[in-house]
């Protein structure tokens, strides 16, 4: 287990340190998938196969997917290279450094977990997952529709032509 | 609980209005449900009661908020009577955007839960975001739109790292359980519980735009069409601080010395930074954008001190201020129209000359932002300056007086502008309803002040 959590934890890190530094926007996005679906595998580590699932068909499957064919269709597959001036770069890094810095001091110092619930092997079954959506969580649940329309509202106002 | 379940499924009614092909009937439909709504909100005065596992605690500090953004928003629809007569298109999707934000506002008015924050502050923000971008065929309206769209999520990725953190550290979502938590530690907490509050307090503070997570507010409000401005500046503004009061009331206060030190930074970086840009603001939306960010130092100034009026006092304040700012735009639209969409503060020149009437409600309204008597923007300013110095915290009171001071300059180099002797270029046509408008904010604002009001939340 612990050698499988260091195993997907170095892929992760590699592939997420690939999709920035890699300049091909094709090569970016076939990072970023790997990267996620090393996430799926941590999820499965977890205990959350529900989660993993959802995260490949999700993520992988249709956001990614969605966004290898808009690169394809804006033909944007030639290397990026961005110019900045020196300023905008110096106060990027210190920003992201400072940022990197605060991260590093509280991991390092965090303190000893103590588990709430107890162990529960089913935890991240569909059955487990529903009850707990459908009960405490029912109301974030549902109202997260208000959320999803107005967002369908919008592509639509957005993508329709006025005539 | 039974005022945000009707509102959110009249949002939906409103959508399907939009196939009767008729504008006319839009804006009386969606008022007389915001008037519904607020008669549900209103019925639960004084109950006090928790719903869906706590997820929701309808209180009588998020009925009286839900009513002031409920007043607000009856405001705007009524502009928008005229406003929308030109738009052909998507008229109901508007309001019925507007709607769906308001029940994202409600939301961030009554939640114990973070999860519940999370989900108000996007509900409110998505809507936004498509708002925002409403004139489809203006460049500067789609860059608002998308620069509110990445910066906004941006924050959010802050603010649910925040959750994260939190949950990581103290393994509950709940308000009230988050705060017994931190209690136990007695100041010095986990960096990792640090970290997390601190994330979700950026998320916040992006939300109402205070400095220095303020550089997207100007541009979106100068590039939103008008009454989508009016509307974040006074609706969103309102959600977002009762969202505040209750993240550091139920949950934070006492803040931990580092946040506390951070959150009086930001305070003094607001009220700097936006009367020192607001002062060389050539474009009248600009300006009040940079007043907004302004007002959000004295609103945070109130919150902080953590006196036990300070919710009333943050609800005469937003109140006041969205009642002096909404008519406002009504007469910038009016002058825009009239100069043929010029922004600049130039195209109040010889308004005094033309509409007597206009140029005095309007050195009411802008007064009332300066906080200056007898309007009811000194009173808010008052109790904010009260309850600070009553609590001790002199310094900052002081320094925020100061900063008050220095506002008038620029809302009365609008009023000169206002008062020069010149003509328009073009007649000014103000419809009834909109000089309506006008007049009953403008006596609302000097009457408010007259006779103030607390309520005890």
């Amino acid at each position: 287990m612990i050698f499988l959590f260091y195993l997907l934890s170095t892929i992760m890190i590699v592939c997420a340190l690939l999709v920035v530094f890699s300049k091909n926007p094709i090569n970016n996005v076939i990072y970023l998938i790997l990267c996620f679906i090393a996430m799926a595998g941590h999820y499965i580590l977890l205990n959350a196969q529900f989660l993993a699932v959802v995260h490949i068909i999700v993520y992988t499957g249709a956001i990614m997917v969605l966004f290898l064919f808009v690169i394809m269709l804006l033909n944007l597959n030639k290397a990026i290279i961005i110019r900045k001036s020196t300023v905008t770069r110096v106060s990027a890094v210190i920003t992201g450094g400072i940022f990197f810095l605060v991260l590093l001091a509280a991991t390092r110092q965090t303190f000893e977990i103590h588990a709430k619930y107890p162990f529960n092997s089913e935890i991240g079954l569909v059955s487990g997952i529903g009850k707990t959506l459908f009960g405490e969580f029912l109301l974030p649940f549902e109202i997260s529709s208000i959320l999803f329309i107005s967002a369908m509202v919008g592509a639509m106002m957005f993508g329709k032509k006025d005539a | 609980m039974s005022a945000l379940i009707f509102i959110a499924i009249f949002g939906i009614i409103v959508l399907y209005l939009g196939f009767a092909n008729n504008k006319a009937i839009l804006a009386p439909i969606a008022i007389a449900g915001l008037l519904i709504t607020m008669a549900l909100s209103i019925k639960d005065w004084g109950v006090g009661s928790k719903y869906f596992h706590d997820m929701v605690v309808i209180d009588n500090f998020s009925i009286a908020f839900n009513v002031s953004m409920l007043i607000i928003t009856t405001l705007i629809f009524l502009f928008g009577v005229n406003y929308y007569k030109r738009m052909e298109h998507h008229v109901a999707e508007q309001y019925a955007l507007m709607i769906f934000a308001l029940t994202g506002a409600f939301l961030m008015t009554s939640y114990s839960n973070l999860i519940m924050l999370f989900l108000g502050i996007e509900i409110l923000s998505i809507p936004l975001y498509i708002l925002a971008g409403g004139k489809k065929t203006s460049y500067r309206s789609n860059e608002a739109s998308f620069k509110y769209f990445l910066l906004g999520s941006f924050s959010t990725a802050f603010f649910l790292f925040g959750i994260a953190l939190v949950y990581g550290a103290s393994s509950t979502f709940y308000l009230p359980e988050i705060k017994t938590y931190i209690s136990q530690f007695n100041g010095h907490l986990p960096p990792m519980l640090m970290v997390g509050l601190l994330f979700i307090l950026i998320g916040v503070s992006f939300k109402v735009a205070v400095a220095p997570f303020h550089f997207w507010s100007p541009d979106v409000y100068e590039g939103s069409p008008t009454l989508v401005t009016a509307f974040m500046a006074t609706v969103v503004k309102t959600a977002g601080f009762a969202a505040f009061y209750r993240l550091l009331g139920m949950g934070l206060l006492p803040l931990p010395a580092p946040l506390e030190k951070t959150l009086w930074v930001m305070i003094g970086l607001s009220l700097l930074v936006g009367n020192l840009a607001a002062l060389k603001q050539s474009n009248f939306k600009r300006l009040l954008a940079y007043s907004a960010i302004v007002h959000t130092g004295f609103m945070l100034l109130a919150m902080l001190s953590q006196h036990d009026s300070a919710g009333s006092v943050l609800l005469y304040y937003t109140f006041v201020y969205s009642l002096a700012t909404i008519p406002l735009f009504i007469i910038f639209i009016h002058m825009k129209r009239s100069a043929k969409g010029l922004e600049d503060l130039v195209i109040f020149r010889g308004l005094y000359k033309q509409k007597p009437w206009v140029a005095v409600f309007m050195t009411i309204l802008l007064m009332s932002l300066a906080g200056l008597p007898p309007t009811s923007g000194f009173m808010a300013k008052y109790q904010v300056f009260t309850i600070s110095i009553s609590q001790g915290y002199i310094a900052i009171s002081i320094f925020a007086i100061v900063m008050a001071i220095i506002g008038v300059y620029y809302y009365f180099y609008v009023l000169r502008e206002a008062f020069t002797d010149t003509d328009t270029p073009n007649p000014i046509l103000i419809t009834k309803l909109n000089a309506v408008l006008i007049v009953v904010c403008g006596v609302a604002v000097v009457l408010l002040g007259l006779f103030t009001f607390t309520i005890p939340i």
